[in-house]
């Protein structure tokens, strides 16, 4: 194999694992994929990640020509979506020897999928929080407005996020404007007004990261595990500085 | 509220005739000082019913702070507009007929306590806090051009409260803001899903009716609580 067409799979393949990386997919799912795809384009991957970046080599299968890259992995929205298609897209390049360039239109295809309109993410959101308050034991009148603070909070969040505001910020902001919000919840004497208030802020919490991390440590990606947990940590961290203030300003204390 | 009643009676007055003013030089002849001072008087009605109807006359209830504190970020949220010059206060003909009552519903909130058989000063007034919601809601109706997102979801929560209040405390004046809220939600979030970017998923068509389901959902709990 040439040197050029190593280069160009590489090119290829470096984009597809960012993408994915950046989805959040997990690791061991990442490099799996990356490896079928090398294979099926019959070349050799070699997948080093970290939080940030990951280190890619790409050899033909006698080993003489190879290529090394060092790529930023992008941040997208988490994108179960693009997590089922880019497997699928890795099996499909295997099983039906696709070339490059088909592999690339499909590629190309999947990633330029519509996303998801922001007003339909908001209200299902909302929903989905207020589907929480009901599993916790809240009533009718909980759940309302649970429903109406998961939308302020979300709402905020949506629009920090669209100004570049630092992430971690727009989670203490957001947990405390929906927590402050469905604290109206105690002012009209609910039996489960703690409830509207403690799952007001769940849509915050960083479940992909947690579980990624655990993943990727189960898996012996440990150093980019750990780095997942302590992001998730930090995230998990915020939302509790958030809520903190809201409870301080509300019962004066924390319990 | 009487106590409140009583001793702010003739700031009421020069509030209502603020607003009164500034909404007929918004529909009549509306100009960029107009548009400000209106924005301005938000945040002062915000901060007014924050402080002086829950701080000061409230402060006997149990967690008006936190009333207190739901007001003040009303008031940041017309603040924010203030700032970034976000609404527009643009006239809106397709649904100026509905603004216009909705405009006029706080005066109704007397009225309807009168009906009831209440005398001044245990009445409500235009400016208690449901009141002053459903005005902000008429603005932002009769003047949707563009609006101020923030501030009409802190109006659709405080319609929920206003909503429990109505079941929970017996009190039917707040059943405007209610009836009033659920549909306005509705109309803005349709009109903002249909000129957003329609590349995205699901089609807008399918979101209009999930808006309209759960606005209809909401309203058909509260009144299977009520009956």
């Amino acid at each position: 194999m040439e040197q050029k067409n190593v280069v160009e799979i590489a090119d290829f393949i470096a984009r597809y694992l960012s993408y994915m990386l950046g989805a959040g997919v997990h690791t061991s799912r990442v490099v799996r994929n990356s490896k079928r795809l090398g294979d099926a384009l019959g070349v050799d991957v070699s997948i080093h990640t970290s939080q940030k970046t990951a280190t890619l080599t790409v050899m033909d299968r006698v080993g003489h020509v190879k290529d090394t890259r060092v790529l930023d992995i992008p941040v997208f929205p988490i994108s179960f979506e693009w997590n089922a298609d880019l497997s699928a897209l890795s099996w499909a390049a295997y099983d039906r020897n696709m070339t490059l360039d088909e592999v690339k239109t499909k590629f190309e295809e999947l990633v330029s999928k519509p996303k998801m309109n922001p007003v339909f993410v908001l209200f299902m959101a909302s929903l989905a929080n207020a589907s929480f308050c009901r599993l916790f034991g809240g009533d009718i009148w909980a759940m309302l407005i649970t429903f109406a603070a998961t939308m302020i909070g979300f709402f905020t969040r949506q629009h920090l996020a669209r100004r570049h505001v630092n992430h971690y910020i727009v989670f203490i902001v957001s947990a405390f404007v929906a927590s402050i919000c469905a604290s109206t919840a105690l002012t009209l004497g609910l039996d489960s007004a703690e409830i509207a208030l403690a799952t007001s802020v769940l849509y915050l919490v960083p479940g992909v990261p947690l579980i990624n991390g655990v993943i990727d440590i189960t898996d012996g990606h440990i150093q980019i595990g750990i780095s997942r947990l302590v992001n998730a940590l930090m995230l998990i961290v915020c939302i509790a500085i958030g809520m903190s203030g809201t409870l301080m300003l509300v019962k004066d204390s924390l319990l | 509220m009487a106590a409140y009643n009583a001793a702010t009676w003739p700031w009421q007055l020069a509030f209502m005739a603020v607003a009164a003013v500034l909404t007929l030089i918004l529909f009549f002849r509306p100009c960029t000082w107009a548009k400000i001072a209106m924005k301005v008087y938000m945040v002062a009605v915000s901060l007014w019913t924050a402080f002086v109807y829950y701080m000061k006359f409230g402060s006997g209830r149990e967690y008006s702070s936190v009333l207190t504190i739901f007001w003040c970020m009303m008031a940041a949220a017309w603040m924010y507009d203030l700032v970034t010059h976000f609404s527009t206060f643009q006239k809106n003909r397709r649904y100026l007929p509905w603004g216009i009552v909705m405009l006029l519903l706080p005066l109704a909130y007397p009225l309807i306590s009168v009906s009831r058989g209440l005398e001044f000063p245990c009445m409500t007034t235009p400016m208690i806090p449901s009141a002053i919601a459903m005005y902000m809601l008429g603005m932002l109706v009769t003047f949707s051009g563009r609006i101020n997102f923030f501030a009409l979801i802190f109006i659709f929560q405080w319609s929920v409260i206003a909503l429990s209040k109505i079941v929970l405390f017996d009190i039917p004046e707040d059943l405007l803001l209610a009836v009033s809220c659920l549909p306005a939600m509705f109309i803005f979030f349709r009109d903002a899903v249909r000129s957003g970017e329609e590349d995205k998923k699901p089609s807008q068509r399918t979101i209009t009716i999930l808006i309209f389901f759960i606005m209809a959902l909401i309203g058909a709990c509260v009144a299977i609580q009520y009956v």
